[in-house]
């Protein structure tokens, strides 16, 4: 039934037969069944759209639109990758990838019989999920409600307070068909939508200015998204951050307790363990986790878990773009390191099972291993309990993004503005500061979890290697002890 | 190339037409072809080969002050009539913006200039030299000290590129490109601490490239010098940027003179001009006629000719980076919003030197973390580097941070180094900050 749909889609999307791609395939692995030679090959067929509307100074300033129509084919010997894609898809452009990403295997001898040495039938088992049926897709939706929409959220942030000046709000909306057909005879399609809409806000006082700002979405209707309460939300949230951070005085400096908000704040969760337990860093030995499997690298209040399984969310995916179900991996468990994230390559290697953590940015390029949902489970304490258990420190609700120096384990996070915790109590508002961490380390510094877990409101997007993709975090509220944070006082 | 700048033009004309003939007041187009090859080679193997030709078009159309943009790979007859005609539908279907529209054709650059962007000799270079290219790079690094354990790899990867771009005024412009370049990374380890260090070295021309070897062994000291990295006390001190921290800086302090930064008057900068915004020691020059420079274009995104200008003179600032439309928000000319080849103008003290004249203070080498506000200019970020003492570099320090506010530590820079090098189309020597705060323990 799956075949037969992604044999249909092929032809109607790319007007390519089932033979052709076969062709294509064999060429690639030089006309020998994959298994046998070691040689492996996919091709990730990519075509769809992308719209994007932005609202800035109370007009309607771009609007704009970008058709995708693609496929990258890769062929994998051992740890060797050969890999080219085009734009313009007929069968004599990927027969021309297929030569050229079949070159890697010239440089392969002596490591024959080492290709990919996935657990197919782990590997197999796509398609047990729907995780984002949608009736419209969010690209046909008629212009004038995402403007209509749009109008609404730029109103509300203004009415908000008189002291909002300039508010810019966006819609974007993708809907993409992916095809992947391999060399062991397996074919996926899958269909995936995405919206995002994302609200920001200038406030001034005085000659002083300060921004706010908010957004979310998922992989649902655009419907969800035009809900009251939910661009309500974000409206509120962007135009309270800016005002907020008007009476804010410089962040301190030095090391203290911090307590971070749920949410969003699970960025911290991303940057200092999640990469680290990429399989590729990993298999490379090159990540500060690479030697701790097993190990307690946390706290004993801390599991975390990669999900890629969750119903709409920004992070997931029915399939990861090498065609393998997504899952639920423990990464952490009760502070001891469990598991690693993997694509097929780097599992293979490794000979450890996939976790359906392969993904790409888009047809351009090879799959790598990649988050997806990634967040820290609830713990016992209730985020009023957390505050009120610091004698002095930072409460860090918002964040901007965050980044890792994977094999030295450093990583820094970026408070967008927090509040002054003193005696147990929330008593000003600080500017932004960096905080910084060493990832195998600061983790056994959380000593209280709060019983507030949520995810962001899907706003995340994950750079590695040169590669955007949608992601998740979350967290419940946590205290995390002797944290440097790098205020200006 | 040449073949594909012949198509370009041809589709370029084509589109232009068919806007017009469709429903366009006014609309323009871009087109750009490229080619490259990622070269990759992990502990003395190749592990990677990347070819690809990719092409894109973008087109934005015009109904009266109503406009709508969309961009496609595929570049055949029929699909573009399609997608002209759709991007008129958007159009109209949005709503006005009144400052919307194509650049003045008074404004428009009248000759395109030859700036020597192109180098034969890199489509000349076979697959198995780029090969030893790589491996001479990463053996190099791996062979510098026992120290270096592992490796990320090496890489050497070309490109070469046409764009095209052209409006309903009439303009119609193209020009190619080449790039090259050679990295490597390498893993120092010492007890159960790693470090891993990185260089890269890209130029238009192949002949300009550092040698790999040169590559490797700065990957590999750049990675040993960090053994040991540890912590130091919460303190104020001067900081001295090396040149890549002090270029990435300057790319943050410029950004904030773009014109959409200040319309919305979201910019520190905002408000600023003829105002002192640095130290008297600082000019920042942006030159997009660079003969062969790696961020020279002959005219830029809207068709704008390039022209050589100095964005701060002498801790002045003489103008922001205006496109056409936000110079209409302004109710000004406009000058092109885009930076080409962007740099502080060199002083006269060597690095030493600078380092020289640092009792106790930070030599800054990496920042980590988004941690810049455009519109207060309030900058925290990661920081890791050497400590100096007595005006000599001694040991490493990581999980540091350094903050500030950027107008107070451009006025702050009290030494500008001699060490200007174009190897990026935003360059920096290095930098001294007299004060600064950094956080650690």
């Amino acid at each position: 039934m799956i075949i037969e749909a992604a044999e249909t889609q092929l032809q109607k999307l790319f007007g390519l037969t089932a033979e052709q791609v076969q062709r294509v395939l064999d060429t690639a692995t030089r006309g020998e069944q994959g298994k046998k030679q070691g040689v492996f090959c996919d091709i990730y067929f990519q075509a769809g759209t992308a719209q994007g509307l932005t609202f800035d100074q109370g007009v309607l300033k771009n609007t704009s639109s970008s058709t995708t129509s693609g496929a990258g084919v890769r062929v994998v010997v051992g740890d060797k990758t050969g890999y080219s894609h085009t734009g313009h898809v007929n069968v004599t452009n990927l027969l021309q990838c297929a030569k050229v990403a079949r070159a890697i295997t010239e440089h392969a001898s002596g490591i024959a019989n080492s290709g990919l040495n996935v657990d197919l039938d782990a590997a197999n088992s796509s398609g047990q999920h729907n995780l984002y049926p949608i009736l419209n897709s969010p690209v046909d939706i008629a212009l004038q409600e995402k403007i209509d929409l749009l109008r609404k959220i730029d109103k509300e942030v203004r009415l908000y307070d008189a002291r909002i000046q300039n508010v810019t709000v966006s819609v974007a909306c993708e809907s993409y068909t992916i095809i992947i057909v391999n060399s062991l005879e397996q074919i996926f399609v899958d269909l995936r939508p995405l919206v995002r809409i994302s609200v920001s806000c200038l406030a001034e006082e005085n000659g002083r200015k300060e921004t706010g700002s908010s957004g979310g979405g998922g992989r649902y209707e655009f419907s969800v998204l035009a809900e009251d309460n939910m661009w309500q939300e974000h409206a509120h949230i962007a135009a309270k951050m800016a005002i907020d951070l008007l009476a804010s005085t410089p962040a301190p400096a030095g090391v203290m307790d911090v307590v971070l908000g749920s949410g969003w704040p699970g960025v911290l969760i991303h940057e200092a363990v999640g990469h680290g337990l990429e399989g590729d860093f990993n298999r490379m030995g090159t990540s500060a986790f690479s030697s701790l499997m097993g190990e307690a690298v946390a706290s004993p209040l801390v599991t975390v878990i990669d999900d890629g399984t969750m119903q709409d969310r920004r992070g997931s995916l029915n399939f990861d773009d090498e065609g393998t179900a997504t899952g639920r991996t423990v990464l952490i468990e009760n502070g001891v390191l469990k598991n690693y994230l993997q694509d097929k390559k780097n599992a293979g290697l490794m000979k450890s099972g996939v976790t359906g953590n392969g993904r790409r940015q888009d047809y351009r390029y090879a799959p790598i291993p990649r988050m997806t949902n990634t967040y820290m489970a609830g713990g016992e304490s209730t985020p009023e309990e957390i505050i009120a258990s610091v004698k002095y420190g930072l409460y860090a609700a918002n964040f901007g993004g965050g980044q890792v120096d994977i094999t030295n384990g450093n990583f820094t996070f970026s408070a967008v503005g927090a509040y002054l915790i003193e005696n147990g109590k929330i008593t000003r508002t600080v500017k932004g500061a960096t905080l910084i961490g060493n990832g195998p380390k600061a983790l056994h510094n959380v000593t209280m979890v709060g019983n507030d877990l949520s995810l962001d409101r899907g706003i995340g997007t994950c750079g590695k290697a040169g590669q955007g993709v949608p992601v998740g975090v979350g967290m419940p509220t946590i205290r995390i002890n002797g944290v440097t944070v790098g205020g200006s006082q | 190339m040449t073949s594909s700048k012949n198509t370009m033009i041809p589709i370029a004309e084509f589109v232009i037409k068919e806007g017009k003939r469709l429903g366009a007041t006014e609309c323009d187009v871009r087109i750009s072809y490229s080619n490259s090859v990622d070269t990759g080679v992990r502990l003395g193997e190749v592990e990677t080969l990347e070819g690809a030709n990719s092409r894109s078009l973008q087109f934005e159309a015009y109904v009266g002050k109503k406009s709508a943009s969309t961009s496609t790979s595929d570049l055949r007859r029929p699909a573009l009539t399609e997608l002209v005609r759709n991007t008129i539908a958007m159009a109209s279907a949005s709503e006005e913006d009144p400052f919307a529209g194509l650049p003045e054709a008074k404004y428009l650059a009248k000759k395109i200039p030859d700036l020597g962007l192109t180098d034969d000799a890199i489509a000349k270079i076979t697959t198995e030299e780029k090969i030893q290219i790589a491996l001479a790079a990463e053996a190099a690094a791996r062979g510098y000290d026992e120290r270096i354990t592992n490796s990320r790899g090496a890489s050497f990867t070309d490109w070469s590129g046409s764009t095209v771009y052209a409006n309903s005024h009439g303009f119609i412009g193209t020009y190619s490109s080449t790039h090259c370049s050679i990295s490597a990374a390498v893993v120092a380890s010492a007890g159960d601490q790693m470090q891993v260090g990185g260089w890269s070295s890209g130029a238009l021309s192949y002949g300009k490239l550092e040698s790999p070897e040169q590559v490797g062994i700065t990957a590999a000291k750049r990675a040993l010098r960090m053994l040991g990295a540890k912590k130091v006390k919460s303190q104020v001190v001067p900081v001295v940027f090396d040149p890549l921290m002090a270029a990435q800086l300057l790319a943050q302090f410029v950004g904030a003179t773009a014109g959409s930064h200040v319309y919305r008057n979201s910019s520190f900068l905002a408000g600023k001009i003829d105002q002192m915004v640095a130290s008297e020691a600082v000019t920042i020059i942006d030159d997009p006629l660079m003969i062969g420079g790696l961020g020279s274009r002959p005219y830029d995104g809207e068709g704008m000719p390039a022209l050589k200008r100095t964005l701060v003179e002498d801790g002045k600032l003489n103008t922001y980076l205006l496109s056409s439309y936000s110079a209409r928000k302004l109710s000004t000319t406009p000058n092109s919003g885009s930076t080409g080849n962007l740099y502080f103008a060199p002083g006269k003290l060597t690095p030493e030197e600078i380092i020289a004249s640092v009792g106790n203070g930070l030599y800054l080498t990496s920042v980590s973390g988004p941690g810049f506000n455009v519109v207060t200019g309030d900058y925290s970020r990661g920081a890791s580097g050497l400590w100096i003492e007595n005006g000599e570099l001694t040991f490493p320090v990581e999980g540091i941070t350094i903050a500030g506010n950027m107008l107070e530590m451009f006025a702050n820079i009290d030494a500008i180094g001699n060490d200007l090098i174009f190897r990026s189309s935003t360059v920096s020597p290095t930098i001294k900050i007299a004060s600064m705060m950094v956080a650690g323990d």
